[in-house]
């Protein structure tokens, strides 16, 4: 009886594996790409392109926080369930991208509008999956100059926050709440099991700049005492704790050193 | 019943002895498994040159190996490790990324310059350049011959290139660093060499990590060729690795052969 | 004497709890409609604390964790034409920060 247990959920961690799609590589995002989503709740069954919204420009203009937990977006392309009216009402794209919204002195266009029937330029510059559309900003010409790392968009972005070049807003009149000052938690060691690696150094302050609490806890990171999660690079591979962010939008995994710091002697 | 067993593994171990004996005839077998020592490592890539009316690219992993680690390209440059996946187009290359990341007609390697890859347009008379890649290997537009580069170095069964020794032999020297590309890392710790149990009547294999992480860094591999970090977690056979997946994805088609058995399978028969 | 203030006490009451909704008509629903309105007020004062929200005592967590429960009552029950929108956002806004108290809770209770 134990046999059999033990072989059927060696046969299934097996079968895990291998729907985990191992054992291969695959292409890596270029960096103008890394962090895209396609959005296609609804755009498709309406007969429109997809939305292909790539992180990179709201990343340099807007903190974490105030699109996933002021705004609410969900972290998982279409989980929002975001449909064309929802933008009309005011909300998900269309809190900013109303026409008149001012960010500096540009307004951030209009989405979605009431009048359906025929798309024109302006859907296209979201609802563009397949579709040859110029941005409206160039990624190398955006990031020009900048602070560059390896992977991922191949841009230092906290050294880009540092030098002011680039100061993302935190807070939307009449959409963010008034809130408390962030109290910052501690930073702490997380050791790694692996006999060799170095363990992570996990800052609380970097993330909690940008993320505020809510948008981990409890939501990704679920235990309330240090060491009552237990995971491993399979789950954070396969999207999930660290994986949630840093598979597609932060600094991707490839960089170990990013996060193993701590020579373990 | 146990009669019956006995005089199996016996008959068995008997085939093993005349397949280990003729070793030195081992590379004329090789010649019906592998492509000509000059294509191993060859790739042919499509995804758009014949659509734009032009010869798909042949890439020759064998002179880029000479001079530059995996880990530069495949990981620092970003490129994919299977034919076609990357999707490189033209657009890319002029704007510096993939193979246009030093082909750039400004990069200087190895005291020159090197040529610039992708145009917007070009001449005829641009053409030539062009054919540099976008030809077929013997077209004769290539500046290195496999025979004249490989002749001085050693070689393994199948007449294909040991590249450990020819770089322990000083004739190869290999960058792992390229400016612009590359960032500057701590380096990790190479983990321990161990050994994996074979399932068959096989010599265990003796896996060197330092011998992979000195030309593949830890990216390369992990996580999405093996991606677990507990011995024993991840399974696979033969059948799997002979299909391009994990050992498969570098020795099928550019490092050492996985028809050179010996050369992983290297612990004694279990007797 | 006795028996007009009675009258007046009484008179007074149903004034109060029946006679409101008579004589003040109209704006019960100035009420109402402030009412509605009133619910992201609410919100916002609720979830104005995750940033801080492990410096709040248990009793103050409790009290949060109990108030967004009701307004997500008040929220499933929102009408008009923005109700199917905002109740999806702000559910799932809510939830953010109910959530967070929640687990700012946890852990305090499970110090102690």
């Amino acid at each position: 009886m134990k046999k059999a247990i033990f072989i059927t959920g060696l046969l299934f961690s097996i079968i895990g594996i291998a729907f985990a799609q191992t054992g291969v590589k695959k292409k890596r995002p270029l960096p103008y790409e890394f962090g895209r989503v396609v959005i296609n709740n609804y755009s498709e069954a309406s007969n429109i392109a997809p939305v292909v919204f790539d992180h990179w420009l709201h990343r340099a203009k807007f903190t974490c926080r105030l699109c996933h937990v002021d705004i609410g977006f969900a972290m998982t392309a279409g989980a929002s369930d975001i449909k064309a009216r929802d933008n009309i009402n005011g909300y998900y794209c269309g809190t900013c991208h109303n026409g008149t919204r001012m960010f500096g002195d540009t307004s951030a266009f209009s989405s979605c509008k009431e009048e359906s029937g025929s798309m024109n330029a302006t859907c296209d510059r979201c609802h563009s999956l397949g579709k040859n559309v110029t941005r409206k900003y160039d990624f190398r010409e955006f990031v020009k100059g900048w602070p560059k790392e390896r992977l991922g968009n191949g841009v230092d972005w906290e050294k880009a926050e540092e030098q002011e070049l680039i100061m993302p807003y935190d807070y939307i009149e009449g959409v963010s709440i008034k809130r408390a000052k962030l109290v910052v938690q501690d930073d702490f060691k997380i050791v790694s099991k692996v006999k060799g690696m170095p363990n992570i150094i996990f800052s609380h302050e970097k993330h909690t700049v940008w993320n505020g609490c809510e948008l981990c806890h409890p939501e990704i990171f679920v235990g309330i005492k240090k060491g009552l999660t237990q995971y491993s690079m399979v789950s954070i591979y396969e999207g999930k704790f660290c994986g949630v962010c840093h598979n597609n939008v932060a600094f991707p995994l490839l960089d170990c050193q990013r996060c193993h710091l701590q020579e373990v002697k | 019943m146990v009669h019956i067993k006995k005089i199996l593994s016996v008959f068995i171990i008997a085939l093993t002895v005349p397949v280990l004996a003729s070793a030195a005839d081992y590379s004329e077998s090789l010649q019906y498994l592998l492509p000509p020592a000059e294509y191993f490592g060859q790739v042919v890539l499509d995804n758009y040159s014949q659509k734009a009316g032009v010869s798909p690219v042949t890439f020759d992993h064998w002179l880029h190996r000479a001079k530059f680690t995996c880990r530069l390209c495949h990981i620092d440059i970003g490129f994919a490790m299977k034919e076609e996946m990357t999707e490189i187009s033209a657009a890319d290359n002029v704007n510096g990324y993939y193979c246009g990341s030093c082909h750039d007609g400004k990069r200087v390697f190895d005291g020159r310059e090197i040529f610039d890859s992708c145009a917007e347009d070009y001449t005829e008379n641009e053409g030539k350049r062009c054919a540099r890649c976008h030809s077929d290997a013997e077209s004769g537009a290539r500046k290195y011959k496999y025979k004249t580069f490989s002749e001085k170095l050693t070689k393994l069964p199948g007449n294909l290139i040991d590249w450990e020794k020819a770089e322990s032999e000083g004739k190869i020297k290999v960058t792992d660093f390229l400016e612009g590309v590359s960032y500057k890392r701590e380096p990790l710790k190479a983990q321990d060499d161990f050994s994996i149990k074979t399932k068959t009547w096989t010599a265990d294999v003796i896996f060197s990590h330092r011998k992979h992480t000195v030309w593949n860094g830890c990216e390369l591999c992990h996580p999405l060729i093996f991606p677990s970090t507990k011995k024993g977690t991840t399974q696979y056979s033969m059948k799997q690795i002979m299909k391009g997946e994990y050992c498969g994805a570098c020795h099928m088609s550019v490092a050492f052969s996985v028809w050179l058995c010996d050369k992983c399978h290297i612990t004694p028969v279990k007797q | 004497m006795k028996n007009i203030a009675r009258l007046f006490f009484i008179g007074f009451l149903l004034f109060n709890f029946w006679g409101r909704g008579f004589i003040v008509g109209g704006s019960l629903n100035t009420v109402y409609a402030q009412e509605q309105g009133d619910w992201k007020q609410e919100y916002a004062e609720i979830c104005a604390k995750t940033q801080n929200a492990m410096e709040l005592s248990v009793a103050e967590l409790k009290d949060r964790i109990e108030r967004a429960d009701k307004l997500q009552e008040r929220i499933n029950k929102l009408e008009g034409p923005l109700a199917e929108t905002e109740k999806k956002v702000f559910t799932k806004r809510l939830k953010m920060c109910r959530e967070l108290y929640s687990f700012a809770l946890e852990y305090k209770e499970h110090k102690e």
